[in-house]
């Protein structure tokens, strides 16, 4: 099967309605705006627009061949932009075969081939729209004998043998429901209480009514915000601890299995071999209090199966018990480590990156505002405070064949990766960074669709240096 | 001291993004002169427009000379039989390194202007990232797929 071939021409009737369907409405909305006369103008206008579209999907499938060589499946498409693509057979992950309506009238089958990769693209992984049965057998047949000669045995129903990793205790569940309780959740709810407000209480009258009624006023509404605080909360919380109740992981032979859920039970199961990163991250309250949440950053999963992407391992674990818990069973990764931190010549860079957003408004507040806009020093305090934060979490450090990295975001992420998991390393110097002989370094690994990793701003340049030809194959 | 990358792209590539600089600074003085002709009419201050085509000015000189050059100076890469260094930024140089073993796919893309000056794109595809080398001749750019894909097949299975 070396000559290119096409998919069946039903191709062209699908490819016209799905881009029907992205014009339809475009078209519908110049109807109705195009009321003054000239109606004949318009429907001349849809009339070239879809001989366009009938011409350009035509086009498209006529361009759009196939061909398996030299172990790569070999696409190449494009009416205006030729594109080739040529992906390894090797790299396919699975293919995905199903049948939509117009498919089935033909007898033909979609194809959807998933490779890892997401590379942030939509068009990430190749579609062969509609190719007959036999055709998308013969490849899937052809794709697994070139990936892996020897068949694989199919899994013996005994039951698995799994050892207990942990297990959540219940005052620690309680902790997590406190302290984190989806301050995205709290806002919502929230900003959802006001919206209401606005009917149940006459803000009009509150500012133009006498003075007495505006004062009650006010203090009913104090109480108001805060009720709904503490309910956003309370709720919250309770969905904290429905969904994170009877939280246990479980390690079978290839495979680390978590289960939690009160009502709605869940179960994933993140193949070993498959972890890309471990990455443990501290919100500021847990980390006063010694504690943070291990996630697993794992390849699994495509565009369609988020879930198994980056998974919450260990919802809240004292810092120093995460060696203990973890290091039986994670054997290649060494979790406790210490950082080497960013130089001291960084910090100013540091605060001065926390005030380019806030300095504009703290000016305007002070100028407008003048007394009350000194209040918004405040602010800038608070700012240059978590720059510096920032500034002393930055860390790096290499064990072997693995690298950390700790940052700052909001929450403090502490990443360990090994080298093999890393997909691609950058280090960038701008022309400051480079005047104080500083560099970043940010390191990608795969997790689910796209990428996550970690990055290091402002490091020593011979620091970067160093990790850059750790990483180097380059004797 | 690591050394940089070492290859160019092609000499060609700096016509090219010159000519696309071209077009967009056309664009935006016809966009200049629609605002400039509007605050004419409806009597707004004229320093606006003077203000307006000192920043076309300034703007026609950096996209079309020196942003290009300076954008062409700095990117280097190199395909090594283990990995792939770039080497590119202006203002921030920004170096990366690939495995060979992660790349996915490659393609080569080649929009209208490139091929008129028979230049093509190589976009390389790791599973979480992706690279362009800009502008590589025709030839050189099939002979990088060739190559790329060829090594990246000797891959392991544990992405």
């Amino acid at each position: 099967m070396f000559e290119p071939k096409r998919l069946h021409p039903i191709v062209i009737v699908l490819t016209i309605g799905k881009r029907l369907k992205d014009t339809i409405f475009s078209f519908i909305a110049l109807f109705f705006i195009w009321n003054k006369g000239g109606k004949l103008l318009l429907f001349g206008a849809i009339a070239i627009a879809m001989i366009v579209i009938v011409l350009t999907s035509f086009l498209s499938w006529l361009r759009y061949t196939y061909r398996l060589e030299h172990n790569e499946l070999r696409i190449e498409y494009g009416v205006f932009v030729r594109k080739k693509r040529y992906i390894p057979l090797e790299r396919i992950q699975s293919l995905d075969i199903s049948e939509g309506i117009l498919q089935r009238l033909c007898g033909m089958v979609k194809v959807k081939i998933e490779t890892a990769g997401g590379s942030g693209t939509d068009e990430a992984e190749a579609v062969l729209a509609a190719i007959s049965k036999e055709e998308a057998r013969y490849i899937q047949e052809y794709i697994a004998a070139a990936k892996n000669p020897i068949v694989h045995e199919i899994e013996s129903v005994q039951e698995i043998p799994s050892h207990p990793v942990y297990r959540m205790t219940p005052s620690q569940l309680i902790l997590l429901s406190l302290t984190s309780g989806g301050v995205g959740v709290v806002i919502s709810a929230v900003l959802a209480f006001f919206s209401q407000l606005d009917d149940l209480i006459p803000f009009e009258r509150v500012f133009h009514g006498v003075e007495q009624w505006a004062v009650s006023n006010l203090i009913i509404i104090v109480l108001l915000i805060f009720g709904g605080f503490v309910v956003a909360w309370v709720i919250a919380l309770i969905g904290t601890m429905l969904k994170y109740a009877n939280f246990n992981v479980t390690k079978t032979k290839h495979d680390l299995v978590i289960s939690q859920g009160l009502l709605e039970k869940r179960q994933i199961t993140i193949p070993l071999t498959r972890i890309q990163a471990i990455r443990i991250n501290e919100n500021i309250v847990h980390q006063w209090l010694g504690y943070g949440s291990v996630l697993v950053e794992s390849a699994g999963g495509s565009a369609s199966n988020q879930e198994g992407s980056k998974v919450l391992l260990l919802p809240l674990v004292k810092i120093d018990a995460i060696e203990n818990i973890l290091g039986p069973y994670l054997t290649d990764y060494q979790l406790s480590s210490s950082f080497n931190s960013v130089p001291k010549r960084a910090m100013l860079r540091y605060v001065f990156r926390s005030w380019i957003v806030i300095v504009p408004v703290v000016a305007a507040a002070i100028f407008f505002l003048k007394e009350w806009g000194l209040l918004s020093l405040i602010v800038l305090a608070w700012f240059t405070f978590w720059g510096i934060l920032k500034y002393k979490d930055a860390g790096w450090n290499l064990e072997g064949q693995q690298l950390n990295l700790r940052y700052r975001k909001i929450v403090r992420s502490t990443v360990f990766i090994k080298k093999n998991k890393i997909q691609s390393l950058e280090m960038k110097e701008s022309y400051f960074q480079k005047r104080k002989e500083l560099g970043s370094l940010e390191a990608f690994v795969k997790a689910g669709f796209g990428g996550a990793g970690g990055t290091v701003i402002d490091m020593d340049q011979n620091d970067v240096k160093k990790v850059y030809s750790w990483f180097s194959r380059r004797s | 001291m690591i050394l940089e990358p070492q290859k160019r792209i092609s000499a060609k590539a700096l016509t090219v993004w010159k000519i696309s600089g071209v077009i967009k600074i056309v664009i935006s003085w016809i966009l200049t002169g629609v605002v400039i002709f509007l605050l004419h009419s409806f009597n707004g201050p004229f320093w606006i427009s003077v203000l307006l085509i000192g920043i076309e000015l300034i703007s026609t000189y950096l996209f079309i000379f020196l942003l290009p050059t300076m954008k062409w100076r700095r990117w280097r890469y190199d395909v090594r039989d283990e990995e792939i260094e770039l080497q590119e930024g202006i203002f921030i140089v920004k170096r990366t390194l690939i495995p060979m073993i992660r790349v996915q796919h490659v393609d080569t893309v080649q929009g209208p202007i490139l091929r008129k000056y028979q230049l093509a794109s190589v976009i390389i595809n790791t599973a979480a990232t992706s690279h362009e080398i800009p502008a590589l001749e025709e030839s050189e750019a099939q002979r990088l797929r060739h190559f790329i894909s060829n090594l990246a097949r000797v891959a392991d299975e544990d992405v």
